[in-house]
Formats: structure tokens, sequence, C-alpha cells
């Protein structure tokens, strides 16, 4: 596991990231200006801000899918794009993506046909996770036979696959009503107790990023940037976290520093202090 | 496993699902074929009161006996002697034609969903690909049927390789494929670029290479999108085939067969009906076989309705 890695116990380093679209045309955007972001091994990272701030983009340039204008994204002691090609990261998206056509197992199995894996040793494996998610039972359905909850746990069990030391989230519960997105948060956050995995995670939702988040960073957009970032410190969590004083006071500090009123070391003041 | 253990599992408490289902597929399968021959009977009957009305009052269309025959005339027809003295019945005759002629029809279709499949493959890769050839492939429809069959025959008459020499029935299977594959190309280029966005990344986030993404994603993702050009490409081909034998004059098909019993509309009326139904029974056919690989292909996707 990447925390015992000898090789670095930085999990993402981000050093000076621009990403400008459609440069040097008169509708020239920058969604990422100058960031600079580390996430340490076994660390709980949440990407916050208004649509348009670039916190997907964001994520994309860590996962290799895109490339940034300017600026180096490492993953693991690696470039970003070795560490895609020897799958350093999971990734799970606000829709499900399962194939329709394979079953709930085979959909986990997905990435481990890719990389070759035997039959008997991905089936394995997948029921290894499939059972993490407690959807054992459903190894054979087939997606669409699945509620919106079931099918993001059988995403998130394929992105935990290949085992990558890292997670990378985008807003993975925004489509799921509060019930479910609350049950959700609880599954992930046991699943990365069990596995001691890095998250970057995306979110809407200012209490899913603090619930969930060892540290909160708050990005602005035009241009998409970085104006602050909060650590939380909730240490574990139960349901009577999201009814505790140290929880709202967090939520406060995350909602002020979206509205760019206090700063990031006032809000941690704050947070300490309850 | 017997017939008789089968049904013994069938009827087992632990998997009534699959019997009860099984049950109702049955049905339904009994209620549609109930329906077609229905159909066909309203058909007769239609038929018959057409000639009969057209007997007493004048209709602006011939309803003689020459030019619609009755019913039981055709069916009559079609099992007299071909001609005069010949063993062989009409049935016979349009049969054995029809059997000809899907043979061919396959052969195009089968190398017209080929060709197609490799152009969508090919224009999918290549977006200068798709630029470059889909106008080709557009204007390759607009030629007229009747002024390419002779100039394929011309061309392939000089044609042998080795062993191998071109006969007219090829003719008639090259111009089969080239009806079959233009819907089947245009539909699957569709389909393969039917993923979405996030399968799109989900797959490159996990380093597929160019093959497994065709094979695991783009492949599966143009079924719903195949399946219903197959269908137009089997009755492309058979449309093909049937007006490419009539156009190249080759023997022993149905389009052929037509014709030579049209001739022969004033004496034997019957004989081209029969052939006519022929040529149905060959489209149905060409139907069932389509509806067949549907099946297949889409034995793991969401069914409409209630399954």
């Amino acid at each position: 596991m990447s925390v015992t890695s000898p090789v670095s116990t930085t999990a993402v380093r981000a050093t000076g990231i621009w990403k400008v679209f459609n440069e040097g045309q008169s509708n020239e955007v920058t969604a990422l200006q100058d960031i600079d972001l580390t996430v340490e091994a076994g660390e709980f990272i949440s990407l916050i801000g208004p649509s348009g701030c670039g916190k997907s983009t964001l994520l994309r340039v860590i996962a290799d899918l895109t490339h940034p204008t300017k600026g180096v994204a490492e993953v693991a002691g690696m470039s970003a794009a070795d560490a895609r090609q020897q799958q350093k990261y999971g990734m799970a998206f606000q829709q499900a993506a399962l194939f329709d056509w394979r079953t709930v197992r085979r959909n986990v199995e997905l990435p481990l046909e890719l990389q070759g894996w035997s039959k008997s040793s991905r089936a394995a494996r997948a029921m290894e996770l499939l059972e993490m998610v407690q959807l054992a039972d459903f190894a054979n359905h087939r997606p669409w036979e699945l509620s919106g909850g079931m099918q993001q746990r059988v995403a998130i069990a394929r992105s935990l696959a290949v085992d990558p030391p890292l997670l990378l989230m985008d807003e993975p519960f925004g489509a799921l009503d509060e019930m479910t997105r609350e049950r959700m948060q609880n599954e992930l956050l046991r699943i990365r107790q069990e596995t001691g995995k890095s998250v970057i995670f995306v979110t809407h939702s200012i209490p899913e990023a603090v619930y969930l988040s060892d540290r909160v960073v708050v990005m602005s957009p035009r241009p998409g940037r970085i104006t602050d970032i909060i650590d939380v410190n909730l240490g574990s969590r139960d349901e009577d976290t999201r009814e505790a004083e140290a929880f709202f006071a967090a939520v406060t500090a995350v909602r002020e520093a979206l509205r760019g009123r206090t700063s990031g070391s006032a809000a941690r003041a704050r947070v300490g202090e309850v | 496993m017997s017939d008789s253990q089968r049904v013994a599992l069938q009827s087992v408490p632990g998997r009534p699902v699959r019997s009860r289902a099984a049950g109702r597929r049955l049905k339904r399968g009994a209620a549609s074929a109930g329906w077609a021959l229905l159909g066909i009977l309203l058909a007769m009957i239609m038929w018959e009161l057409v000639k009969a009305v057209g007997s007493v009052v004048p209709f602006p269309f011939n309803t003689s006996d020459t030019t619609m025959p009755n019913v039981w005339t055709m069916v009559n027809g079609a099992f007299q002697p071909e001609m005069r003295g010949s063993s062989t019945t009409v049935l016979q005759a349009v049969m054995m034609a029809a059997g000809y002629s899907l043979m061919i029809a396959m052969g195009g279709f089968i190398i017209g969903v080929s060709v197609g499949l490799l152009l969508a493959i090919t224009m999918q890769r290549f977006a200068f690909m798709e630029r470059g050839l889909l106008p080709f492939v557009i204007a390759s429809q607009t030629v007229p049927l009747i002024a390419l069959a002779p100039l394929i025959v011309g061309i392939g008459n000089r044609f042998s390789v080795g062993p191998f020499e071109w006969s007219t029935t090829y003719s008639v299977m090259f111009i089969a494929a080239y009806l079959a594959f233009f819907p089947l190309s245009v539909g699957a280029l569709r389909g393969l670029h039917a993923p979405t966005p996030t399968s799109l990344e989900l797959m490159r986030s996990y380093a597929a290479k160019p093959r497994q993404l065709l094979f695991k994603l783009r492949f599966p993702s143009s079924i719903p999108f195949l399946v219903p050009a197959l269908k137009v490409s089997a009755a492309s081909a058979v449309v093909g085939t049937v007006i490419a034998e009539i156009s190249t004059g080759v023997r022993g098909g149905i389009g052929r067969l037509i014709i030579e019993y049209s001739r022969e509309i004033t004496g034997q009326p019957a004989k081209v009906y029969v052939a006519v139904f022929g040529a149905i029974i060959l489209g149905l056919m060409a139907a069932a076989l389509v509806t067949v690989i549907d099946l297949y292909l889409t034995r793991n996707l969401p069914k409409e309705g209630p399954a």
C-alpha cells in the first residue's frame, strides 16, 4: 500500500498547473490558474466551488484525461501519464457509467480484464469487492436492475478493482437523493478506512465535503484558482458527527471561504476553538 | 438431458419464474401467429370482395380473372405442372428459385455487412476518413441500379484470378452487397459514436488500447443502432438480388422467374402471383434470419417493456 511505499508519501503533487481553453481566441477561458496542491498518502481531500471553478478540470489533469497548458501533475511519484498507464488511480464519475451488456460482476471485472487478468482471478477479485460494497447478492444482476445508489457502489467497487493507491471521484453522489447520499458517504468512509486509499473528491455540497474530508480545497471561478484550504479535524465520523457543533463550525468556515469573506487561517482558528 | 427431465426440472418449485416466463413467451408467440393468420385471411376476403364488387360496379381498374385471379385459382395454379408435361409443380419451381435467390441475397448481405462494418470502423477511427469517405458512401447510393448492373456484369466478365472465374451470379451478389453495405455502414458509424463521454473517459483512465476500446465499449454500444441497420440491409440485399437478377438476366432465381411467368399472364395468370408470393416469402425468410441475429445481439440488453 502507498502508505508504506518507500518511494513517496505524497499521493498527488500538482505544481503550477494552468489550463487555458481556446488559447489566443476571443472565447479564451482560463479554467485553472497557477494551481499548487499536494495530497499526502491516505489523505481525503475535497475540491469544492461553484460551477466553472475548474475543480473537475483539475481532477482530469491529475487523471491525465486532459493535458495542462502549463505545470506538472505527479501521481504516486511519477508523471500523471505514467500513473494512468500503470493504473495508479481509480476513477468514479457522477454517472455510474456501468456497461448495460455486462453483469454487475463483469462490470467490476472490466479494468482487470483490460489488464489481462485470468478469468478466475478477476472473478474472485470482483466478488471480494462486491462483498465490500455489500452487493455480492447482485453479482449476476444487470446494472439497470439496480437503484442509483447501488449502481454507484458498483462503480466504486470497479474503481478499486486494480487496488490503486488513489481514488479520483467527480461528484459521484451528485445524482442521488439526500438519504442515499448520506448512506453512501458513510460507506465511502468505511471503505477508505478499510483500504487506506488517498481520495480526491469533487463536490458541490458543503456538508458532504466537510463530513468526508481531512482538508477542503475551496476554489473560485474566472479564473479557476484555489482561494482557500480548510483543515477539518472532526476525528472519526459517525451519524452524530453530522449534528456536532464542530461539524457546523467547519461547514460555516467553508461557506464563508466560498463567499470569500474569511481567510483560511481565521476559519481554521474558529474550527479549533469549538 | 432428455425432454422429460427438462420438463421435470422446470416444474421444480425452486425455479418457477423461468418456466412461467417460457410459458408466457409461448403464449405470446401463438397469439402473434394467430393475428398473422387472421391478417392473411382478411387480405384474401378483401381480394375476393374487390373482385365480386368489380364484376357488378365498373371500377377504374381491371378486376377480371386474367389480372386478378381468384384465390383458389392461385392455390390451384401453384400445384399445376410448371410446363406441360414437366414433373415439377409451379410451387416447387418457385420455392427452388426463392431458395436460390436467398442464397445469393445472403452472400450479398454477408459481404455488404462486412464491408459496411469495416468502413464504419475506419471512419470512426480516423476523422479524416469520415470526412473523405462518407460523401462517397452516400453518393454510391444515388447511382441507378439499372445503370450499374450491366456495368458490373461487363467489368466482371473479364475478371478471373487463378482458378476463380467470375460468373454473372457473382455480379448479382455484388449488386446485393452494394445495396446492403450502405445502411449498415451509416448505422454502425452512428453506433460506434454512441458511447457517452463518461464511458470514453473511463476507458481512457484504464489506459485501454484502441482494440479494447473498440471491442469492449464501442462495438457493444453500437448494437441498438446496428440491429435496425441490419434489418434494412437484409431487405436491401433481397430487393437488390431480385432486381439484379432481372436486369442481368441470371437464370435460376426468383427475379428471372417473375419475368418469365409474367409473359404467361394471359394464359396462366396464377403463375406470376405464385412467383410474387415466392418473393414475399424470400423477404420474410431474410427478415426471420435478421430477427435471430437481433435476438442474439440484444440478449444482454434491457428489453423494452416487460420481458
